[in-house]
């Protein structure tokens, strides 16, 4: 075996150079937001997001050395070990703006529903490993791995968080296409779908209604959740061609927006940037998704390729709603920027896969070669 | 690795790949024409708007609740605080504009009142608060130059006023900005930064009560940052209206009694728990806390050795001294070691091995009984009866009175004392338990603590027939106009395990104390004849263990713990007079203040109405 060697020497070097560049991005990106909220919290912002980007460093090394194949053959631990965190949080974790989202373990506070992402593609891509389908899944057969999908999603909801939960919905559906599933029975789940998403409606929380129905029309309420998207959407337009430049965004400097640290940065770094920003940003993206994608393809085995998928996906979809949400496209539903966004507990996690993603992507040549 | 590679042909995946690979760059093609619609096409327009912008969201303050006494005297108040704000049009030294109001504020004879007002760079449109809570006169300079002052706008905003300053801070407590940490515990999404929330005493403890909720208005700002009309309004709800027990006249009675002399007093209704008055001296004003204390003031009062933020009714430990021996020797009567003959003779000393335990009255008291041994205050009478007890029984006993433990009040920071046992000791020093011991905690001295709310609760159930209640400080919460919302009832929190017969002894004995000749606590004699109660010198220095041997002065705590009328305790006070000598001389006449001020306010209560 010349793994060793082979490990280091077949490093996927522009993966691991494009998603640096991004979390680069990103830090100059906060430190903008920071810099402009009062009571000194300028640096506080920055210094926070930097640890948390070197924490998401090791882990990344740490995924990459553990090499793929390891990691999946403990996907199922990992994913009930998620799981019974997600548990513990409806128990004993702490609330912010009305939902239980965090944990304090050894003095660090995180959000366990942002590691589920992760270990559910992990466990997910497991499991339609070891149960290959000659051909199509049926309906029947997709239900275990349904359920693994259901049953964060279920705990989460209960927290609530809308986006989180829609996300790994969105996931799940995701491996369709790949894993496949017999033509008929995608009929019967559209139609089905078709006719039970309304009923939904009445399930959502009151504050869920009033997003969806002001997403229709942000000026049905423009001193509530409609402010979000209006001065978003003015922050975004009014960063033009080429921008209002760095730490002059007036949208951002003047706090018109709330929380801008979070779902809405992608706004910040608009006004600031421009359309050629935005644009170089979304290139960047595009590019790190094909590239995903490609790494999928031509992984040595079929479980390399699941996770990969998975993980692509992860990215992809994080960056299309967050994206389409502050572009005033899709409701606000609170998903972050994947690495942009200011938060640990998304970027160790998101860091962690791309070192999951660099090893796949690296193994492939050991054994082609 | 066993041998599944590929299972499914790769060739089967390239179909699915590409279908995939489309519609990523569907999507993000899609997202990068959105982008080119809003900055390119529309861009001009986003960025006028932006421009113009000025429309921004304001929080407005809620007022807070009034804090209301016994007798609907309003205690804490509300004002309209004006801030002097300044909004910068661009990046800019604050230094001029900081000179200009200071040149302008002279011509009037007024001065800026802000110790460190801000200096160096400002960032552009974010306020800067230059001076908080100005004067009526300053609003007129300001208001009457608005023209010549762009950017310099006078805030209104809600804030509190305490007219009773020291008097009820420990008890009130004060409001302040609501700090990092508090934020990130709060529960739910209504408290934002710069809200001002309770943050000592009834203002923290009640914070959901009084604190209200925010309003938001979304307002039109013109470039100097003045509010041009506004768009839409969420009014803010006010907090409840809180009314406590306690009654300003006593209060004021037993803040006049202390007389600024380092202390505690408590008074308590032994009939329900209720509380009269709570003083801890020395005190601070509230009202500095006021738009924020000043770092001088702030150093002023946290670093003083007399600590005066503490409060010492609830957080002031102390030994109990004399006040102790009721206890003693309600567990000796119960327990049948004293009974009506027992005597033990009192030379002023007691030899215990080589050691001599000594009497306060070095002459001796002669033969003494129960009662006599109480009135005196014979220590060598409780000498020999804490022997007999045994410190494990008499821990006992005094835990079931509520000492050593956490009497349950509605305040910050209360602390338990300490009720020492043989097991206690072993734990906390490694080393056993002397029977010289025994005998210092039976006369309150050694490692016994209480604190005086304690020793009111304690006393409260010799005076009632036995029962313990908690304190109760908070009568009852309810809206502005009156209707109440929430109404906190007397809570019983035991019955101490004493006999009625064994409970009327004592209290004759402590009725003698003050007024029998001979007795130690004459100095709270009413004309009446009705107070009962007991006197106590805590030791600051010399058995007192671990003591506070570095304090400035060495005196010995006063203490005195009584209750009035004799027949049917309707008051029971509690009062520590740190470094006051003996508890007879200058912690007795406090409590019989307070006690006169009780009775004065029930007549004229009868009067008025």
């Amino acid at each position: 075996m010349r793994l060793d060697r082979g490990l280091w020497g077949n490093l996927d070097w522009f993966l691991l150079a494009l998603v640096l560049a991004i979390c680069l991005l990103g830090l100059v990106n906060i430190y903008s937001t920071g810099f402009s909220l009062l009571h000194d919290k300028t640096s506080a912002l920055f210094v926070r997001q930097s640890q948390w980007l070197l924490m998401g460093l090791c882990g990344m090394v740490i995924a990459f050395f553990l090499g793929y194949r390891f990691i999946a053959s403990w996907a199922y631990v990992i994913y009930a070990l998620s799981v019974i965190l997600l548990v513990i949080v409806l128990f004993y974790g702490h609330t912010t703006h009305g939902s239980q989202r965090w944990i304090n373990i050894a003095g660090f506070s995180f959000q366990p529903s942002e590691m589920v992402k992760l270990t559910m593609i992990l466990a997910l891509a497991r499991y339609f490993n070891d149960h290959p389908s000659p051909r199509s899944y049926t309906l029947k057969e997709l239900l275990p791995p349904l359920a693994i999908c259901v049953l964060p999603l279920v705990l989460i909801l209960r927290q609530p968080d809308l986006g989180t939960a829609l996300m790994l919905l969105i996931l799940f559906v995701s491996f369709i296409p790949v894993v496949g599933i017999r033509w008929r029975d995608l009929v019967t789940v559209t139609a089905v779908t078709a006719v039970l998403v309304p009923m939904g409606w009445f399930f959502l929380k009151d504050y869920q209604k009033e997003r969806i129905l002001t997403f229709i029309n942000p000026y049905r309420d423009p001193l509530g959740s409609g402010y979000h998207i209006i001065q978003s959407m003015i922050a975004v337009g009014s960063g033009g061609v080429l921008g209002k430049g760095f730490l002059k965004g007036t949208q951002t400097q003047l706090k018109f927006l709330p929380e801008q640290q979070t779902d809405f940065i992608f706004s910040v770094f608009a006004e600031e940037w421009g359309f050629l920003g935005g644009v170089i940003l979304l290139a960047m993206f595009t590019l790190l998704v094909v590239w995903g994608l490609r790494i999928a393809l031509h992984s040595r085995d079929y479980l390399g390729t699941l996770v990969a998928y998975g993980i692509t996906a992860l990215i992809f979809w994080g960056a299309f709603i967050n994206m389409g949400m502050v572009l005033g496209l899709l409701p606000v539903v609170g998903v972050p920027l994947p690495f942009f966004s200011y938060g640990g507990s998304a970027m160790v996690m998101l860091m962690t896969a791309v070192g999951i993603l660099l090893n796949i992507s690296t193994r492939r040549f050991i054994l082609q070669s | 690795m066993n041998g599944r590679l590929n299972e499914r042909d790769p060739a089967d995946l390239r179909r699915p790949f590409r279908y995939v690979l489309w519609a990523v760059l569907l999507a993000f093609s899609l997202l990068a024409v959105r982008l080119a619609y809003m900055q390119i096409v529309r861009g001009e327009e986003y960025r006028e708007r932006s421009e113009s912008n000025s429309v921004r969201l304001r929080k407005i303050k809620p007022y807070r609740g009034l804090i209301l006494d016994g007798d609907r005297n309003v205690l804490v108040d509300n004002k309209s605080s004006f801030d002097l704000v300044y909004i910068p049009p661009r990046v800019m030294d604050i230094g001029p504009v900081i000179e200009k109001v200071r040149r302008l504020y002279e011509e009037r004879g007024l001065k800026i009142a802000n110790e460190n007002p801000p200096s160096g760079k400002t960032r552009a449109f974010v306020p800067v608060c230059i001076e908080r809570d100005i004067s009526l006169a300053k609003v007129a300079v300001i208001e009457g130059h608005a023209l010549d002052l762009p950017g310099l706008i006078v805030e209104v905003s809600p804030s509190r006023d305490y007219p009773e300053g020291e008097v009820m801070a420990h008890l009130l407590g004060y409001t302040g900005e609501i700090s990092k940490e508090e934020l990130e515990q709060a529960e739910g999404d209504h408290f934002g930064p710069g809200d001002i929330v309770g943050k000592d005493g009834v203002e923290k403890y009640l914070e959901p009560y009084l604190g209200g909720r925010s309003g938001m208005e979304q307002v039109e700002v013109n470039a100097a940052g003045r509010v041009v009309r506004s768009l839409g309004r969420v009014e803010p709800v006010s907090g409840y209206n809180v009314q406590l027990t306690v009654k300003r006249r006593i209060q004021r009675a037993a803040w006049e009694g202390l007389n600024g002399r380092p202390g505690a007093v408590v008074a308590m209704d032994p009939r329900d728990g209720s509380i009269l008055a709570l003083v801890s001296s020395p005190s601070f004003d509230p009202n500095l806390f006021r738009g924020g204390i000043s770092a001088g003031d702030w150093v002023k009062l946290s670093r003083n050795p007399l600590a005066p933020l503490e409060n010492r009714v609830v957080s002031g430990q102390y030994p109990p001294g004399s006040t102790y021996k009721l206890i003693v020797a309600a567990a000796a009567l119960q327990e049948g070691i004293l009974k009506d003959d027992t005597r033990f003779f009192c030379r002023g000393a007691l030899e215990m091995g080589n050691r001599q335990f000594r009497c306060w009255n070095r002459g001796g008291h002669g033969w003494v009984n129960l009662h006599r041994a109480i009135v005196e205050s014979c220590d060598v009478f409780f000498y020999q009866v804490g022997r007999l007890l045994g410190e494990e029984r008499l821990a006992r006993y005094a835990r079931q009175f509520g000492l050593g433990d956490f009497t349950g009040i509605d305040l910050p920071r209360e602390k338990k004392g300490l009720i020492p046992t043989a097991v206690w000791k072993e734990k906390r020093f490694k080393r056993p338990w002397h029977t010289g011991e025994t005998l210092l905690t039976s006369i309150g001295q050694g490692y016994t603590l209480t604190t005086p709310l304690q020793l009111a609760v304690a006393y409260g159930a010799l005076a009632n027939g036995g029962t313990l209640w908690r304190p109760r400080l908070i009568r009852q919460i309810e809206t502005a106009d009156g209707r109440v919302i929430k109404a906190f009832p007397p809570e019983r929190r035991g019955v101490v395990p004493i006999g009625e017969e064994n409970l009327r002894r004592l209290r004759k004995a402590l009725w003698g104390v003050v007024n029998e000749g001979g007795g130690t606590g004459g100095a709270a004699r009413r004309p009446q004849g009705d107070v009962a109660g007991k006197t106590g010198t805590s030791q600051v220095v010399g058995e007192t263990p671990g003591g506070r041997k570095r304090g400035k002065r060495y005196e010995d705590h006063a203490l005195f713990v009584g209750f009035a009328p004799f027949r049917d305790p309707e008051i029971v006070v509690a009062v520590v007079v740190e470094h006051g000598g003996h508890g007879g001389g200058a912690a007795a006449p406090v409590a019989k203040k307070v006690i006169d001020a009780y009775f004065e306010d029930k007549a004229g209560e009868g009067g008025r109405r």
